[in-house]
């Protein structure tokens, strides 16, 4: 697999001392748990795949797609690593290579969809737009940076993104009482 | 391992606690040092039953298991240099107890540092030990390294904060060390054994630890020195004058051309800048410490001195040590900043001399290192700066480590003050500690028959750590 726009971030993955300071900064990690989902193991995976130490497989390249953007780990980085703008050229390399995960992108579902085009208005990432031949609104996965706020705009409901990563509402609620239960 | 143990891991824990994707044993192979070897399987526990069942089945197995925190260890202590199960802790991360009777706390060793003093504070009390990646770091990881901090010059490391601890032994049982008083006379210390053991000699699931009262009084003093030496001199002098810093920080002309270089700070270009702190509960005993220091810095030459009791002075005076770090990392486009000998333990009538040979070393090896660290602790910090994309800059790093640890020994240091040696510092940990690595290794043979727990580190390491492992460095 090629890696035109990820190649040029080479020295500086070799610049990310691996401190870990970006995990308390990461939501997807406090829900998860797991160091993959931190942004560190993911520089450390596309560090990876660089080095064809691993191959670049559906699994982690959901990974990487994988993020809500805050920017929290740029501003944790302690050797200042631009974290999401590595992620953003390593989603065009697998977008390019042919992957196709879902990640936190958003997406719009075309049976309900109004073709009203709020949703592109709305998006300050340019990450939407509406493809004619085909009477549908795309999403460019690289571009979107899951801030939610198509969905939030959309009047038909059709425009969707993971909420509460990895927990439906019903299970965060019920993990609440347990933790407010642990505390009292 | 074979799929039989994986479904047995899998039935212990439960199956969404392990994971074996080649895309996760990789980020679970590696930490915050230059090492890299993949685990089999990440097994990630919830309880002490599970635990002791885990450990019993990989002795059964003869399966190596790592215990790992946060993998914030910059040594290689938690990278499976024999493959196996590497044994992630954060999920225990519950605090147990605090009580403020008996002043102590126990928590699991999964606890980050920070989220324990967040706890703490509404109490008016601190674990004191403030190691800089308490953000991220585990209790258990912290006294499987004995670690230490900033503030260790008055507080002590972590072995001087642990009262207890419950262990899982290499055959699967549960014992309790120590206890929850302070002291505690009778039989080995087994709990001083578990400090500093590297996850080699059992499994630390939770800990009794001590905590300390808050103080309401911190002052913060910088001084300048345009000769290195002379700051070293004033290092001595303050802590053999019976002053209690609470914090005593050097950084030396690379640290500060680095900081300035890319934070714009306006440091002095001067050959070392001293931190010096004092806090209690009373301002005049913190009035009396801080002016005896400065007193000390005066007389060898200090310049430019400023003190504050305000949090946001103190922030700005401490900035420039606060942000080395990434101030080293930005330092050279081409260069990258790399964990070896990295902290070092140093007399303190040595400290400038030790700064000055680390220069001194490190332009004969055609490398760049700074000197920087919690002198009042003894403790000196290094990072080398290279270009780590060519072997050549590796071997002549591997040349100026070799050289630099030669001389630390001859002056009667020691090899790690805080980070420990897993893999990368056992060269010269070996040669340190030539006449009690017998007796080490029976303790461990004796504790550990079948030698799984984290094999292949400390003692038991290769001796040449550039090719321990695959350097998780790109190379060109």
């Amino acid at each position: 697999m090629e890696y035109k726009n990820l190649e040029k971030w080479h020295d500086i993955l070799n610049k990310c001392i691996r401190c870990g300071y970006c995990f308390e900064n990461c939501h997807i990690y406090k829900i998860t748990g797991w160091e993959t989902d931190t942004p560190r193991g993911k520089l450390t995976m596309l560090h990876g795949v660089l080095q064809n130490d691993i191959e670049p497989t559906d699994y982690l390249v959901e990974k990487i797609f994988e993020c809500y953007n805050c920017k929290r780990c740029n501003s944790a980085c302690s050797a200042k690593v631009d974290v999401t703008g590595l992620f953003q050229d390593a989603k065009m390399d697998f977008i390019e290579a042919g992957f196709d995960v879902e990640g936190t992108v958003s997406g719009t579902n075309p049976d309900i969809c109004s073709r009203c085009k709020i949703c592109i208005s709305v998006c300050k990432h340019e990450a939407r737009s509406y493809d004619e031949k085909n009477d549908c609104i795309v999403v460019d996965k690289a571009k979107c940076q899951s801030c939610g706020c198509c969905v939030a705009a959309c009047p038909s409901g059709a425009a969707y993104s993971r909420i509460g990563f990895g927990l439906s509402q019903q299970e965060l609620l019920e993990q609440l009482e347990q933790y407010l239960e642990g505390v009292s | 391992m074979n799929k039989k143990d994986i479904a047995v891991l899998k039935e212990i824990v439960g199956e969404m606690n392990v994971k074996d994707n080649p895309a996760d044993l990789y980020v679970y192979g590696s930490d915050s040092s230059v090492h890299e070897s993949p685990a089999w399987i990440v097994v990630r526990p919830t309880d002490v039953p599970q635990i002791q069942a885990l450990v019993r089945y990989a002795n059964e197995k003869k399966i190596p298991i790592v215990p790992r925190g946060s993998g914030s260890g910059m040594s290689g202590q938690a990278v499976p240099v024999h493959g196996g199960i590497s044994l992630d802790m954060k999920r225990m991360n519950k605090i147990l107890e605090i009580n403020l009777k008996d002043a102590y706390c126990q928590v699991e060793a999964g606890v980050i540092d920070d989220d324990l003093n967040r706890a703490l504070k509404p109490y008016g009390v601190m674990y004191p030990v403030a190691p800089a990646s308490s953000r991220v770091a585990t209790i258990g990881g912290e006294i499987a390294n004995n670690a230490s901090g900033v503030r260790s010059v008055k507080y002590g490391a972590v072995r001087d904060s642990v009262l207890g601890m419950s262990v899982v032994l290499a055959n699967g049982e549960l014992i309790r060390l120590g206890c929850k008083t302070r002291v505690h006379a009778s039989g080995y210390q087994l709990d001083r054994l578990m400090v500093g053991s590297e996850g080699t000699l059992g499994i630390i699931v939770d800990c009794i630890l001590k905590f300390v009262p808050i103080p309401k009084y911190r002052c913060l003093g910088v001084a300048n020195f345009k000769e290195l030496e002379k700051a070293g001199e004033a290092i001595a002098d303050i802590m053999s004058c019976g002053a209690q810093p609470s914090l005593l920080e050097l950084m030396d002309n690379v640290a500060i051309t680095a900081v300035n270089k890319t934070m714009n700070l306006g440091l002095p270009d001067v050959e070392a800048i001293l931190m010096f702190e004092a806090d209690g509960m009373v301002k005049e005993a913190v009035d009396y410490e801080i002016e005896k220091m400065i007193g000390i810095c005066k007389d060898h030459g200090g310049e430019n001195i400023r003190k504050s009791y305000d949090a946001k002075e103190r922030t700005a005076l401490f900035a420039g040590r606060k942000k080395l770090f990434p101030a080293l990392s930005k330092y050279m486009e081409l260069k990258s900043c790399t964990s070896l000998a990295d902290d070092m333990a140093v007399p303190y009538s040595k400290m400038a001399e030790t700064a000055r040979k680390i220069h001194d070393i490190a332009d004969k090896n055609h490398v760049i290192m700074t000197a920087y660290g919690h002198c009042g602790s003894g403790c000196m910090h290094t990072k080398i700066l290279m270009d780590t994309t060519k072997k050549e800059s590796w071997n002549n790093a591997k040349q100026a480590v070799s050289e630099i640890y030669e001389y630390v020994i001859s002056i009667g240091g020691s090899t790690s003050a805080e980070h420990g040696i897993g893999l990368s510092k056992a060269h010269a940990f070996k040669k340190e500690k030539f006449d009690s690595l017998n007796v080490m290794m029976a303790i461990k043979n004796a504790m550990d028959p079948n030698n799984i727990l984290n094999p292949g580190k400390l003692m038991s390491a290769p001796d040449d750590w550039l090719t321990a492992t695959e350097l998780r460095y790109g190379m060109g």
